[in-house]
């Protein structure tokens, strides 16, 4: 693994955000913070709802429309925090610093254009290279996102190329201003499984050649295990567990990691042992509650749960640091340990 | 964000979408209650007080014949609300008749009918109302037939449609299996559902038909003086149009007013409570955002 | 492709002959037919029957209506119209004097409308949701509902009686002809703007749109790089239905601003029921109308990729 321990490239600290629109408002993430270091694989996994894009791509502004943003918190890239810019000076940074790939990629490429120009017009903006040269580097791109027939492929559109070709196409447009940082959303998700190894493969060579950190935001804990060296575990907008996952993966602590890991079906498995769910459905992040968000459906659950918000601490890790948000459960593992 | 009082008003709007009506209500209110509510008769010549302007006498002056604009205005209401309705009712009526009968019987009678009311749709309903009182000749029966006979196809293939849609539900079948006849089925079952969403589109269609009554009856061929209409009331006002613009003005504001209202009313229908099965793509599209912006706020649920 | 407009022209033509068979056969149902109406002008009042029946054998109306169409409409093609019962002119020569003022008048306010509803459409859809969102999208409701005779009046006032800036009759210099095209703009405008604000809208909400973010663009650069293409088609469509219906606004502007145009020439066939110049000029109006449409579609055809490439092999 090639974490680098210097400074944090991209580093949230207690962000809250809340969403609203017409008559409901919805606290979408509530006080987390993640850090991503030059060169690694942050992989943000939770349910749909738990808040794990808004986390990611809100501190960026890129929330869709129609939703009104409140934010705080700190959101560090480099010098700068992201939390209260302007729309103009975000808009500066995301082309150049950030790059986005996003889950479905026939509808987040232009229906109406042609992938090359779409891509040579971004090389164009970013990087100040004639026109001519931008069709150059927009080819390159194209060949090295392993697309066949470049040349062929630069006059299509988007409808007339299969959803890996896209999603190539849609990782070259997000290299194509040479960030620092690849954020993934979802970017296997919409493929056939067969496509979904080779877009991973494809990330990680790219993050090798490059030296780039990628912030993978997936549900599928086996994308995780592929390609991740850390991971953040969300739960309705908060964060439950972190570490390294190969820690993490392997000794789970908060009963949601449990439950998560548990409901992933294993092939070696005999048919005797049966897939366990987590029982019940995430909370109604529009109502406020205080106590454990996970509380209603954990079975460890004691009276404390529903009254007090358990932070994360920190606990033994036989790699990397690893914290978790479960004073129960932390509290067992210390009495094992005393025992 | 941009709050203002203006905002509040727009959201406002947005929560109570019955607040739209109002304007509508009013307008009917005063149609119904015209004959008591106008200071003079709107038709009676004074000629000791021809276009005098606003006074207490007056409120809004008398036009060239001495007559009270304030009465003619608020008469004008119920002349161009009744002409409206009439047409929008016989309109309903044939066109409900006529397109659900083609979508119940289907086959070749169906094929006949909707080639007939696709051929009406191909012209611009006015045109086709104009060219009608050409043969027929001008004046205000001729003027309720035009329309009548011009706006029909619309509500006929709005019927055939949603009678084709119904005719698939399963409680069709039911009914059918339980014996019941076509003349039970169809009144009983499908034309309760025809009429429902043609009303509301024919409400949403009540601003374009005030407006080509007037325009018929602007351009002589529609309502006939000394009847108070204000498309009638604006051409003859034209002729004074350098001194005594008011008598052109006023109608012309009366008419807007009211078009406004059953537009407003019309847009509100547009985005919320039109089927989407008939509007198809476009409405398809709206409804969809709408879920979108329901799903991200209610789950937070960004990230599909 | 090149067989999906062959398809589409001929039925086009399909509907003109189909069409114009309807408004054939209305007028031709009308009551006091037209040798009647010929033979009272040339002999007064007290035309007698024999010379009505001479007419009307004459002019062929006693054959059945079938055949009689058949010949107008063979006629019509071939450019011969027939002759007004009115003026007495042949119809083709008041539709060469007369096509070229409503063309203009149609051409002008189809400028006018497109810059309009695209300029309005816009600055709506960038002020999303402020105080200007409103204010346009209440300008475009009560463009949509004033009829046009009110605005023509309107702007006579304004800009003829008091500040004399515009002659109030058209047909003239080019000045003669900002208040007649204006005035027939502003309905289009209106709609067209509300078409442009909400597609823009619907299409912001795309995760392509999201994309053009995520590219480092502003919020108006998506809006104009990314969505305004994505509104062409829609945008067109509803800009031919919109376009059609102009002839309706060119009747009462022609009458208002007094210019002799198709619409004028229409409204006064009918007034004298003059049939033979009614049918002439609807036919005209079906032709426009089909054409126009015909137009639309095949534009949307190249501009759409996705309908533009299913076709081709």
């Amino acid at each position: 693994m090639n974490i680098k321990l210097d400074e944090p490239i991209f580093e949230v600290e207690n962000l809250v955000i809340d969403l609203y629109a017409a008559n409901v408002s919805v606290r979408a993430v509530d006080g987390c913070s993640f850090s991503v270091y030059p060169g690694e694989t942050l992989a943000i996994v939770g349910e749909s709802g738990s808040g794990k894009t808004v986390m990611t791509l809100g501190p960026l502004g890129l929330l869709p429309e129609g939703v009104s943003v409140d934010m705080k918190g700190i959101a560090r890239s480099g010098d700068q925090n992201l939390i209260g810019q302007s729309e103009k000076s975000l808009a500066k940074l995301r082309g150049g610093n950030y790059g986005v790939v996003f889950q479905d990629p026939i509808s987040a490429l232009n229906p109406m254009k042609r992938i090359g120009p779409q891509l040579a017009s971004q090389v164009f903006r970013l990087t100040g290279a004639s026109k001519e040269k931008s069709k150059e580097i927009a080819l390159d791109l194209l060949r090295r996102t392993g697309i066949p027939d470049p040349v062929d492929r630069y006059t299509r559109y988007p409808h007339e190329m299969s959803g890996g070709m896209l999603q190539r196409a849609m990782i070259a447009l997000a290299l194509a201003g040479r960030p620092r940082i690849l954020i993934a959303d979802e970017p296997t998700t919409a493929l056939d499984a067969t496509v979904q190894a080779q877009i991973l493969e494809l990330l990680k060579e790219i993050q090798r050649d490059e030296n780039i950190a990628i912030v993978l935001i997936t549900h599928d804990i086996g994308v995780v295990a592929a390609v991740a060296d850390r991971i953040v575990i969300l739960y309705a907008g908060r964060v439950a567990e972190t570490g390294t996952v190969t820690e993490v993966l392997i000794n789970p602590v908060h009963p949601y990691t449990k439950g998560l890991l548990a409901s992933v079906p294993d092939l070696r498995a005999k048919q005797s042992e049966l897939l366990t769910g987590i029982p019940g459905t995430p909370p109604d992040q529009s109502q406020l509650k205080p106590g454990c968000r996970f509380s209603d459906r954990c079975s460890n659950a004691i009276e404390t749960c529903w009254q007090i918000r358990p932070t994360l601490k920190e606990i033994e890790s036989s790699d990397g640091v690893h914290l978790v948000a479960c004073p129960v459960e932390i509290a067992n593992i210390k009495g094992k340990g005393n025992a | 964000m941009d709050k203002s009082t203006f905002n509040k008003t727009f959201n406002a709007a947005a929560k109570w979408p019955w607040l739209v009506l109002t304007p509508v209500l009013v307008f009917i209110a005063i149609a119904i209650f015209s004959p008591w509510i106008t200071p003079y008769d709107p038709v009676v010549q004074d000629y000791s007080v021809t276009l005098e302007g606003p006074s207490a006498a007056h409120w809004l002056g008398t036009d060239y014949l001495g007559r009270d604009m304030l009465s003619r205005l608020i008469s004008g209401v119920r002349v161009s609300l009744f002409a409206m309705s009439i047409v929008l009712i016989a309109a309903l009526f044939i066109g409900v008749i006529i397109g659900s009968f083609a979508g119940y019987v289907g086959g070749k009678i169906e094929l006949v009918l909707i080639s007939i009311i696709d051929i009406v749709l191909s012209l611009p309903s006015l045109i086709f109302a104009l060219a009608i009182i050409g043969v027929i000749g001008p004046g205000y029966w001729s003027m309720i037939m035009a329309l009548t006979m011009a706006w029909w196809a619309n509500y006929a293939r709005m019927s055939r449609a949603v009678v084709i849609s119904e005719l698939h539900q399963p409680y069709i079948e039911a009914a059918r299996v339980m014996g019941s006849g076509h003349l039970h089925i169809f009144f009983r079952h499908i034309l309760p559902h025809v009429l429902s969403l043609v009303i509301v589109y024919a409400s949403a269609d009540a601003g374009a038909l005030v407006l080509a009554i007037a325009t018929l009856s602007f351009l002589g061929l529609g309502v006939e003086p000394p009847t108070p209409e204000w498309g009638q009331m604006l051409v003859d006002g034209m002729s004074y149009l350098e001194e005594y613009p008011r008598l052109v003005i006023l109608p012309g504001i009366a008419l807007t007013l009211v078009v406004v209202s059953f537009n407003l009313l019309g847009e509100q229908f547009a985005l919320q409570k039109v089927p989407r099965a008939l509007r198809g793509y476009k409405l398809k599209r709206k409804k969809r955002q709408r879920q979108l912006e329901e799903d991200i706020i209610l789950d937070g649920k960004v990230d599909q | 492709m090149s067989k999906l407009i062959l398809r589409r022209i001929i039925l086009a033509i399909g509907l003109i002959i189909v069409a114009s068979a309807l408004t054939f056969s209305i007028i031709a149902a009308a009551p006091g037919n037209v040798a009647a109406l010929i033979a009272e002008r040339k002999a007064g009042p007290s035309a007698s029957a024999e010379l009505v029946q001479q007419i009307a054998e004459e002019l062929g109306l006693n054959d059945p209506l079938p055949m009689r169409y058949g010949r107008w409409f063979s006629d019509a093609i071939r450019g011969d119209l027939g002759d007004s019962l009115r003026t007495g002119k042949s119809i083709d020569q008041e539709f060469s004097e007369r096509i070229p003022i409503t063309a203009i008048l149609l051409g002008g306010g189809g400028i006018i409308a497109f810059v309009m509803s695209l300029g309005i459409g816009l600055l709506g859809a960038v002020s999303n949701g402020r105080t200007v969102d409103h204010l346009l999208r209440a300008f475009a409701l009560i463009g949509a509902s004033t009829p046009n005779f009110f605005v023509a009046a309107l702007l006579v006032i304004v800009f003829s009686v008091s500040l004399g800036w515009l002659p109030a009759f058209g047909g003239g210099s080019f000045v003669s002809w900002i208040m007649p095209c204006v005035t027939i703009a502003l309905f289009p405008g209106s709609v067209l703007s509300r078409v442009v604000r909400v597609n823009l809208q619907e299409i912001m909400s795309r995760p392509f749109a999201t994309t053009g973010f995520a590219k480092g663009y502003s919020r108006s650069s998506v809006l104009i790089y990314e969505a305004l293409p994505n509104i062409a088609v829609p945008y067109l469509t509803t800009f031919g239905a919109q376009f059609t219906l102009m002839i309706i606004g060119s009747i009462v502007v022609e009458t208002v601003f007094a210019l002799n145009g198709i619409g004028a020439f229409f409204i006064e066939a009918i007034r004298f029921r003059d049939f033979i110049s009614m049918q002439a000029t609807l036919l005209l109006f079906i032709v426009f109308f089909v054409f126009v449409n015909l137009f639309v579609d095949i534009v949307c055809l190249f501009i759409d990729p996705r309908i533009r490439r299913e076709t081709h092999g």
